[in-house]
């Protein structure tokens, strides 16, 4: 079991700036605007082209329902009145995807998730309010299945880009060389703990039993020859979906791609809970009341398959790509925390 | 007890020919006369009486001994020793002799900094807790740290109830910010396992209302596993029977008395220690900026769960002895469960990390008493309720006062000058 240390809280409070974004004329009409969001349907298009001959079948789920992912760090859920019962906006796709394995073995679906996110991110460079993600289930599926399928994607994605969008990438002043040379390789698979050690032999206090903080993951992403992928966090820092491992309990079976650049996070994925009393008592763990995920646990108490899966960021993925500053210029209506725009 | 009540009592023995001296007779024809609304205090009073174990309330069941049991602290006694060390080095140290008003009350407790080792217990949404913003003025202007009760927003509302008698969580929180002066204390909010349901904390951690609260690191969040009043019991709270559709999927729902209000009442939650263990990690991991606190019931293993939230990485643990206060609780519970204190005291080890104690603290003998038995700092509830109602401006400030006044002549009594100097030596019991 890992376990925390004590550290000082941060107590920088970072305030967004009234003018942190564009006036939406500005920005709509930007030629970089318009070269981002062509990289972005490339690399759609390719993700799509990738699972499908994979023999995924895309899907479209609910953007409201009883429950969401009960979600982390700190982010709130939108409300919604439906009929005089309290709905959620998706926050993730995570229960419709695992209960969507009863009709197809190997699913996808490019999914907008709302996420009310804490204020300070609206300064990290790779928060939005209103994004979208490239989520992926495939049942009976080990979670190093998954990494591959993730790097598979992303490699396929970032090819077709280069192949198709090299006038949008030089009006972006994107270093093509570089890109090719990010997905030419095999992507490392590090230990969670050994990312801990090597922030902290850098001198930053990260504890060992949670989440890599925002400003350690830019860290270790600037450092970062190519996307890797952390893998194995602590259970404690995610939601009650990912898998315990059973060899290193307190371990979860779970990932994170994180590409380099100083971009950090791209993807979260996991093996999954499938087994009811197992689901059960992670919700608890995770502080969740069992009854309001009524309609999952009916799902699951009737069985569903072992399965593992993963949502990779649009914009995250496209700022990457682009080379971008932040990742709200690469969607054409961004919502950042805490700052009011359309 | 309603006067009704009072009238049928009395009528009792001329009405039956049947007399049963030595058994506990009144209470059982109140349960025959009310049934099951005998269970707990008489129904008028909901709302505006607070209830807790103690000495000053005759148990239900005319046993007395679970009443002095639970007194364990109030009838330990101070014992200030005739040789003082520690006054010659506060002598030495002032170049003068000492005083009581040399006694430095100041302190630290789970990342909040108090002016005195006092906090505001959890208040909750009971109209008793809610007449007025009164308690958050007084508690701001004092710069001492105060607890948000966890059914305040799900009951109340989260910005306003829109109810004079119901305060909001946000409504709470501005009062208290108006008063605070800097650097000191801090607000705390509690959720507990069925509030998982209206997200309190990630309402609250994304709030721009607490954003200066966070910015100084006075910002709190306590999980609450139980209280004093009520161990293994959630929350009790009187409902009207219109506000009843779509909760009762929810809540189990108890008519004690024909047309009349309901009562709902809320899971307690389940724990193991992994459950407990990974729930602390969560909340460091997703509120990093809010201080960890964690609230006990006086269960026989607080020892153990204190241990685990403290290892987990808990600020504080806060422990509420059975003789703590509620505003609503079925009276065996009030006479019948849950470890006194001052034996909750005993069954951790306070050294292990911060604890703050509660239940029935009022004055200053009890709380040095709680400190030297190794609490950091201890809760005020229904006296803060009391002081309010006496006076709505003043009287938390004036009860503190008093309060103030007294631990600094009794510590000092003792030979000592700063509350962290207390220990077991200063306590004397009629047993030991």
């Amino acid at each position: 079991m890992t376990t925390q240390i004590d550290r000082p809280l941060s107590t920088a409070m970072p305030v967004p700036d009234a003018d942190i974004l564009p006036l939406p004329r500005l920005h709509l009409a930007d030629p970089r605007t318009r070269a981002t969001l062509r990289i972005q349907q490339a690399l759609l298009a390719g993700a799509r082209e990738h699972l499908r001959a994979g023999g995924s079948v895309e899907m479209a789920h609910p953007i409201i329902g009883p429950v969401t992912d009960p979600g982390s760090r700190g982010a709130k859920q939108a409300d919604i009145d439906f009929y005089g019962h309290h709905y959620k906006l998706m926050t993730s796709a995570i229960l419709y995807k695992q209960a969507s394995l009863l009709t197809f073995d190997r699913i996808f679906l490019v999914a907008p998730n709302v996420r009310l996110e804490p204020i300070e991110t609206s300064s990290t460079r790779r928060h939005l309010a209103e994004f979208r993600q490239i989520d992926v289930e495939v049942a009976r599926a080990t979670r190093d299945e998954a990494m591959d399928l993730v790097e598979g994607v992303i490699r396929h994605a970032v090819t077709k880009v280069l192949a198709e969008c090299a006038e949008e990438l030089a009006a972006l002043e994107r270093d093509t060389a570089a890109l090719q040379a990010f997905v030419a390789a095999p992507f490392a698979r590090i230990p969670h703990g050994e990312v801990v050690e090597r922030l902290r032999a850098k001198g930053y206090p990260q504890a060992a039993g949670t989440e890599i903080e925002w400003q350690a993951e830019e860290l270790i992403s600037r450092d970062a020859a190519a996307p890797f992928f952390v893998v194995g966090y602590p259970k404690g820092s995610r939601g009650f979906y990912d898998k315990e491992s059973t060899e290193d309990p307190g371990t979860l079976l779970n990932f994170d791609l994180i590409a380099p650049e100083g971009c950090g996070e791209l993807c979260s994925g996991s093996e999954r809970e499938f087994e009811y009393a197992k689901i059960i008592t992670r919700m608890r763990e995770t502080g969740e009341n069992p009854a309001k995920y009524a309609w999952y646990l009916d799902v699951v108490r009737n069985g569903i398959p072992n399965s593992a899966g993963f949502g990779i960021g649009v914009e995250r993925l496209t700022r990457w790509v682009a080379g971008l500053d932040s990742v709200w210029q690469a969607t054409a209506f961004p919502k950042l925390a805490g700052v009011v725009s359309p | 007890m309603t006067a009704s009540t009072v009238n049928a009592m009395n009528t009792v023995n001329a009405a039956n020919a049947l007399t049963a001296p030595g058994f506990p007779e009144t209470e059982v024809r109140r349960r025959a006369r009310d049934g099951a609304a005998a269970v707990f205090p008489p129904l008028a009073d909901y709302g505006s009486a607070v209830y807790g174990a103690g000495p000053h309330r005759p148990p239900a069941t005319g046993s007395a001994d679970a009443i002095d049991a639970i007194d364990a602290i109030d009838a330990l006694r101070l014992a200030p020793p005739l040789f003082m060390p520690g006054r010659l080095a506060k002598l030495i140290d002032l170049g003068r002799e000492p005083l009581y008003s040399d006694v430095r009350l100041a302190a630290s407790f789970g990342g909040l900094d108090s002016p005195l080792p006092v906090y505001v217990s959890a208040l909750g949404s009971t109209r008793a807790a809610n007449t007025s913003l009164g308690i958050s003025r007084q508690a701001g202007r004092l710069g001492i740290p105060m607890i948000i009760g966890e059914n305040v927003a799900p009951m109340n509302g989260f910005r306003t109830s829109g109810d004079e008698h119901r305060k909001g969580l946000l409504e709470r929180i501005h009062a208290y910010l108006e008063e605070l002066p800097d650097t000191v204390g801090g607000i705390c909010v509690q959720q507990s396992t069925e509030d998982a349901n209206s997200e309190v904390w990630n309402q609250v951690y994304s709030d721009p209302a607490v954003g200066e609260l966070l910015a100084t690191g006075r910002l709190a969040f306590e999980l609450k596993v139980g209280q004093g009043a009520k161990p293994g019991l959630g929350g009790l709270t009187m409902i009207s029977e219109a506000a009843v559709a779509g909760l009762d999927d929810q809540y189990a729902i108890e008519r004690l008395v024909a047309d009349g209000p309901v009562l709902r009442c809320s899971s307690p939650g389940t724990f193991t220690e992994e459950i407990f263990r990974q729930q602390i990690h969560l909340m460091r991991n997703n509120y990093p900026r809010a201080r960890c606190w964690v609230k006990l019931f006086p269960g026989r293993d607080v020892g153990r769960a204190a241990e685990v939230a403290w290892q987990a990485g808990a600020d504080a643990v806060t422990v509420d002895g059975a003789e703590g206060g509620t505003g609503w609780a079925p009276t065996a519970f009030l006479d019948h469960v849950g470890l006194p204190l001052a034996e909750c005291l005993r069954r951790i080890d306070t050294g292990r990390g911060t604890l703050l104690a509660s239940g029935r603290v009022w004055h200053g003998p009890r709380a040095v008493k709680l400190l030297a038995l190794g609490a950091s700092g201890v809760g005020l509830g229904r006296a803060a309720l009391v002081a309010v109602d006496e006076d709505s401006e003043h009287g938390l400030e004036r009860l503190l006062q008093a309060l103030e006044l007294e631990m600094k002549l009794l510590i000092s009594a003792l030979g000592k000058y700063a509350t962290a100097e207390l220990g077991h030596e200063d306590l004397w019991e009629a047993s030991s």
